[in-house]
């Protein structure tokens, strides 16, 4: 069975051979053995409350319990740029306009802020290649939305998440090389690596501090500025159906597109509802064409998540096994927290 | 006799002829009758220090050739003092972005708008006709400024700025205006050269983009015309390097070429010149010497020899005199060519 459950520390080894698959672009996961460790231990004092608000950073693993080890990470940073900060570029217009000479030229310009620094990230979200089925990818980014819904006290008021920006397929990044690399002299990914191992301040130290009038750039990274990388296009679309928008944020280094969305606008989060768990030996069976739900235990340091098929969800109860009931650790009547893991009109 | 003298409203057709046939930018004279018009009649109320006009005057000379009337060439000098109207640059500097951490330390060449050489003395209007260009006259036409400058010194800032044509390749086209200003007004070099002597510059350089540009995102060709002199401005160049003028860190907005600066009074015309009270004769001989009258509203100066003696009293020839409308007793300038 495919559990969520909080990251723990005899987790590492398995998130380090995740870390070394995941590649140029995921930012937040670089492939260190210390820093991962950091990273759990971290999370392990955020789930466990023991750290400021601002610091806390939640990291969720995948759990295949019969492989007995984790196969997918996702995490929710509490507040972005709270000990470093935190850069995106805003996507702005300029406008030349005068009549007398019949000019009037609209130049996309680039404005590096720190608009960002206060809300709260979903990030880091890995799986393994071999799990890229079954539902896991979107079970894996889900739950952190019913986790919020759970705890909107430790979140900020507004969610976002970077999405991977255009690479080709040497993991060229043209936006990168049209104005990064200008400034830093360096590849993209090492710069990506450096971002991610924490210490941003060499981002402050080369980055170019005025804006950038996109025009200056090539073709080929003017196109990208806002682009998703192929992979992550059904990240993309699954935080749109979410509710999330693209409002002119890019990143700093690929350009990008950063999402954004009121965490109590978040569909997930408005229409996730509470039922009962009934343990029961039988359960409706999974078929080819099951629909699923997202089922949670509305638990914070316990916090548990998997799938149930939709046949299982009554009007006031959700039908459990006895294994998946210890797996979420509930028992017979505790409230679970459910949502449709995929919306009937994009189904 | 080849003469310097400021321009009047009869010289209008004379000029136009020098500017047409000019082939290089020469934006403060536009192609345009009613606009040169504009300019002569600007000049001459501030030859006849028209009070309006403080702090905007425009100083516009012609070299004539006395016996056919023929306009050989312009120079002129802006006052440049005019708030309404500042004199915009771009200023190239260096950022210096550096991570110690990483060892990377790169100096990155910004360009900064910036209007702080308004108010400066700017030498302008500089066009001569083929036929004189490789001569002495050109010389004349060049320096001639310097000693109108020198003498009313108090009227002018201390600092002098030329502004350099920058490379332009065929039909005038600009790489530097390609790779910058183009994305802003889409249009090409010589028409927003044009609106810049039609409307004037200061109009087009507050459309320029106000952020500072950072040139290593500027096409490569761009980057290599920054700073750098047209070679058909070799000439030029060569004179005023010569004068005491040397390259800034300022460049035109357009075309990206050099503005060169001097101190007024470190220039050679005006260190080296001297002034003596003439007596005419009828003498031929001795050095050729760039000889001016005192005026201001009818400033004169032309080549001719003298002959330097350790006397108070320089004789001049009288016909040369009569150009210079100067008569015995009055002081005249005087530096070698």
């Amino acid at each position: 069975m495919m559990i969520i459950r909080p990251i723990c520390s005899s987790d590492l080894d398995a998130l380090y051979q995740l870390a070394k698959g995941a590649g140029v672009g995921v930012t937040t996961l670089p492939a260190n053995a210390e820093l991962l460790a950091e990273r759990i231990t971290l999370s392990e004092k955020s789930f466990k409350r023991r750290l400021p608000r601002e610091r806390a950073n939640y990291m969720f693993a995948l759990e295949d319990t019969e492989a007995g080890r984790i196969v997918g990470v996702s995490a929710i940073e509490a507040y972005v740029g709270a000990d470093d900060v935190w850069y995106n570029y805003r996507l702005s217009k300029s406008v030349n306009a005068s009549k007398e000479i019949g000019v009037h030229t609209t130049n996309e310009t680039l404005y590096l802020t720190n608009d960002l620094t206060g809300c709260s990230e979903v990030c880091s979200l890995f799986l393994d290649a071999d799990y890229r089925h079954s539902q896991n990818g979107r079970l894996l980014s889900k739950c952190r939305f019913l986790f919020m819904r759970e705890y909107p006290d430790l979140f900020s008021e507004k969610v976002i998440a970077e999405m991977r920006g255009y690479s080709d397929a040497q993991g060229r990044s043209p936006f990168w090389e049209a104005l990064g690399r200008k400034f830093f002299g360096m590849d993209f990914s090492q710069a990506d690596y450096l971002s991610g191992l924490g210490n941003k301040s060499f981002v402050a130290e080369l980055m170019p501090k005025y804006p950038i009038y996109l025009a200056f750039l090539n073709e080929d990274a003017q196109r990208v500025v806002g682009e998703v990388h192929e992979n992550t296009r059904p990240a993309l679309e699954m935080l749109k159906g979410e509710g999330f928008n693209f409002n002119g944020f890019v990143d700093i280094f690929d350009a990008g597109p950063i999402v954004e969305c009121f965490v109590r606008n978040v569909r997930a989060v408005r229409e996730s509802t509470l039922r009962h768990a009934l343990v029961s030996q039988k359960t409706p069976p999974v078929h080819d064409d099951s629909r699923f739900y997202l089922v949670t235990n509305c638990g914070l340091e316990n916090f548990r998540a998997i799938l149930v098929t939709a046949e299982a969800v009554e009007y006031d109860t959700v039908a459990i096994s006895p294994e998946a009931a210890q797996n979420l650790d509930v028992k017979m009547g505790d409230a679970l927290r459910i949502i449709p893991l995929r919306y009937k009109e994009n189904r | 006799m080849i003469l310097i003298r400021p321009c009047r409203a009869s010289d209008l057709a004379g000029i136009e002829s020098v500017v047409n046939q000019n082939t290089s930018r020469v934006s403060s004279l536009p192609r345009d009758r009613d606009k040169l018009s504009e300019r002569i009649d600007h000049s001459q109320r501030s030859f006849d220090q028209d009070p309006d006009l403080e702090g905007q005057e425009f100083f516009l000379f012609v070299m004539e050739d006395t016996e056919s009337g023929e306009v050989l060439g312009t120079a002129g000098i802006n006052m440049n003092r005019d708030k309404s109207r500042p004199f915009y640059n771009y200023r190239l500097d260096e950022l210096i972005h550096s991570s110690p951490k990483l060892g990377v330390h790169t100096a990155v060449p910004v360009l900064y708008l910036t209007h702080e050489l308004t108010g400066s003395t700017v030498l302008s209007s500089f066009s001569i006709k083929k036929e004189v260009r490789d001569s002495d006259y050109f010389d004349l036409l060049a320096r001639s400024r310097m000693l109108f400058l020198r003498q009313f010194k108090e009227q002018f800032a201390s600092q002098v700025a030329v502004e350099i044509q920058g490379v332009h390749g065929d039909n005038d086209a600009s790489a530097f205006w390609d790779s910058l200003g183009r994305h802003f007004f889409d249009m090409d070099f010589a028409t927003a050269d044009y609106y810049s002597g039609i409307k004037s510059r200061t109009f087009i350089a507050e459309m320029m983009p106000q952020h500072p540009i950072y040139v290593p995102l500027l096409s490569q060709t761009a980057q290599e015309v920054l700073g750098e002199a047209d070679r058909r401005t070799e000439r030029t160049c060569a004179l005023l390097y010569k004068e005491g003028f040397k390259k800034s860190k300022y460049v035109d907005i357009f075309d990206g070429g050099p503005t060169l600066l001097a101190d007024l009074a470190g220039l050679r015309s005006v260190s080296q010149a001297q002034d003596k009270q003439i007596r005419c004769s009828d003498v031929h001989t001795g050095l050729r010497f760039l000889v001016a009258n005192h005026s201001f509203e009818d400033f004169r100066c032309c080549i001719t020899q003298i002959t330097d003696g350790i006397g108070d009293i320089l004789r001049l020839d009288a016909s040369v005199a009569d150009r210079l409308r100067v008569q015995d007793g009055d002081s005249i300038s005087y530096v070698a060519l």
